[in-house]
This record gives C-alpha cells, structure tokens and sequence, in this order.
C-alpha cells in the first residue's frame, strides 16, 4: 500500500470523525481524498499533530479524534506519547503510514526502518496495531470501534511518487470551520 | 515577585475564562505552577512545542489556555509561534520567566535574556511585563487580546537568585 491507498482505506471506516493530519503530503493527501470541515490540515509546525489532536481529544471527551502522523512526523515528537501516556484520553486513534522515509522533503530516510516506533506506543499506554496489508487494516478499524483506550496503529507503507494537490484553503478559515464542525455535533 | 502575587494571577485568569494551563516548569514561575498543580489544574509537557500544540488543540474546541515557559523554551518555540499559533491566528496566553533579566544571572541565560525582548518583538508577539502593582490591568489586556483572537505574552522577570 502507499499512503493514499492506506488513508482512503481509513477515511472509508471512519465517518465524519474529526481529523487532525500532520503537514507535508499527509495534509495533501486528506484533502484530495476526502475534504471536510473537521479536517485540521496542519501546514506547518511539524511533528505537532498528535499534540494538537491530544487537545482537541481532551475538551471532546464524546467523540472520536483522529491524528494521521507520519513516521517523520511522531519521531520529532516523541515526547508527545508520554504526554497522551499519562493523560490517557480513551477517544484518540493515532494513526501513524510508516513509510521510513521524510517523503515531503525527497524521500530522505528517517530512523523508522531499525527503531520500531510501535514500542514507543507500548510503553506509553497505548492499545497497538501495526498493520501491514489493507485487508488486516479494515478489519483492524472495525475492531477498535470496540476499545475504549488510548489507540496507535502503525500502517507500514511503501514510498511513492504520486503527489496530491497543495491545500488551497487559507489557515484561518481551517481553523473557523474546524471549530464550527466541532461545535455543531456536540 | 512575591507568593501571593502569582497566586493571585492565577486564580484571575482562571475566574476570566482560561480553563487550561499547560507548559514546561520554570522556577521564576514555581508558585504560578505550585498552586496550578494544587488545583490539579496543570498539564505539564516535555517541552514547550508540545504544550502549544496541545493548547492550539483546546482552543479548536473553544477552550481557552495559558502556555508557560521559561525564556530558554520560548526561543525552542519560535518556529511553533509563526507556523502554527500566528498562522492560524490560534489565540492563547504565554506566560514567560525572564531569566537573564538580571546580569549576574546563571550564564546560560545571559544571551537569551538580553535578547528576550527583540525576540518578542520580532515575532510580532505583543507583551506587557507583569508587576506588583501592574498585574492586574496587564492580565485583562491579555484576555481582551484573546477576546479579539490575537496571542500575546505575559513576561515575569527573575529578579532573584537561588
């Protein structure tokens, strides 16, 4: 699987749940897959997805929130998993395509390839899914709807060189709809 | 700055609307944090990004916040501050310790704080320095900042050594 393939995949399981999606092509991809209000397409600041997902998550106790993270992504920010760890929100399904690669930037490596991030997640509280193939990864998103814990799943995808279009939604704007579409299905 | 003082702010902005207090400990701000975390009220983070990002997270959810820091976190938070809170217009409130306010302060605060002030300017933050005799009109200038979407800073300057 690529990442498209993999989110599409995702986005099919999970309604209209918010999405918190971290910046570079992970953004670009949500965005062409499936535009909605309660996406927060994060642009820059990378690596704080999960921390922005943990707030929302935290002051949306009912809902489900969704973080999609990339490998690159989770490492810069590796402290915010002992953060969720220890506040333990049992509404937040991290999902991190482990491509072992910054794709955004050209493909460098990142350290994902030896360093099994899946382990971070273990120790931090995390209930864990690391998923290889598409099938295991619908019936993993069926599963969880079940489980009431803190969720990481790990899709382990491949590279690829097809590019989804720039976000041409000004920052403002997401954040106003973001936080209209939160406020509405309360 | 005195105990009670900080205590003081604390309970202020809390009855003004912040509901959230989120950062990295600094011992300039040690009774603003102490009675926060008395009122099991604190989030406390492994630096200081992570504490803005989660902030920006409540704020979505219409949940205002405080973000606190010492000076040495809020130069780790440059880039979140323009890519992220400016970006967005992602109302919040820092509250910053001044270390290197003072000249013989610990020497790896003396480059920071002398620059402490160009940096805020910089990054176009507005900020008022909190005071004894001052706290209070600075503090409602900040919710009013907030009130109108606009992130702004809250400086405590280190005017002792330990």
């Amino acid at each position: 699987m690529i990442r498209k393939e993999a989110m599409k995949a995702v986005l099919e399981e999970i309604d209209s749940s918010p999405v918190i999606s971290a910046n570079g092509f992970m953004s670009r991809d949500l965005f062409e897959l499936k535009e909605k209000n309660s996406n927060f397409y994060m642009i820059g600041s990378m690596g704080l997805a999960s921390s922005i997902g943990l707030g929302v998550a935290l002051k949306n106790p009912k809902k489900r929130i969704f973080v999609f993270d990339g490998d690159g992504n989770i490492l810069m920010n590796l402290g915010s998993l002992v953060t969720i760890g220890y506040l333990q929100p049992k509404n937040l399904v991290h999902i991190i395509f482990d491509n072992n690669s910054h794709e955004s930037t050209g493909g460098q490596p990142t350290s994902a390839s030896k360093i099994d991030i899946s382990k971070f997640g273990n120790i931090c509280n995390y209930k864990i899914f690391v998923i290889k193939d598409k099938n295991s990864l619908k019936n993993c998103l069926k599963k969880i709807k079940k489980i009431n814990q803190s969720i990481m799943i790990v899709i382990k995808i491949s590279t690829s060189k097809e590019r989804s279009t720039r976000i041409s939604i000004e920052p403002g704007i997401i954040k106003k709809r973001f936080m209209e579409s939160m406020n509405r299905s309360k | 700055m005195k105990k009670t003082f900080q205590t003081k702010v604390f309970n202020f902005l809390q009855k003004n609307g912040i509901e959230n207090f989120i950062g990295v400990p600094d011992s300039t701000l040690k009774e603003f944090i102490s009675h926060g975390l008395r009122k099991e009220k604190i989030i406390v983070t492994t630096r200081e990004e992570e504490a803005i990002g989660i902030a920006s997270g409540m704020c979505l959810s219409k949940s205002n916040s405080l973000v606190f820091m010492q000076n040495a976190g809020f130069a780790n938070s440059l880039s979140t501050i323009t890519s992220l809170v400016k970006l967005y217009k992602i109302p919040m409130i820092f509250l910053i310790g001044w270390r290197g306010y003072l000249k013989d302060d610990a020497p790896e605060h003396t480059m920071i704080g002398k620059i402490q002030p160009k940096l805020l300017k910089t990054i176009e933050l507005p900020s008022k320095i909190l005071s004894e005799n001052n706290w209070e009109k600075n503090c409602k200038w900040a919710l009013k900042k907030i009130k109108n979407e606009s992130p702004c800073a809250l400086i405590v300057k280190r005017e002792f050594h330990d």
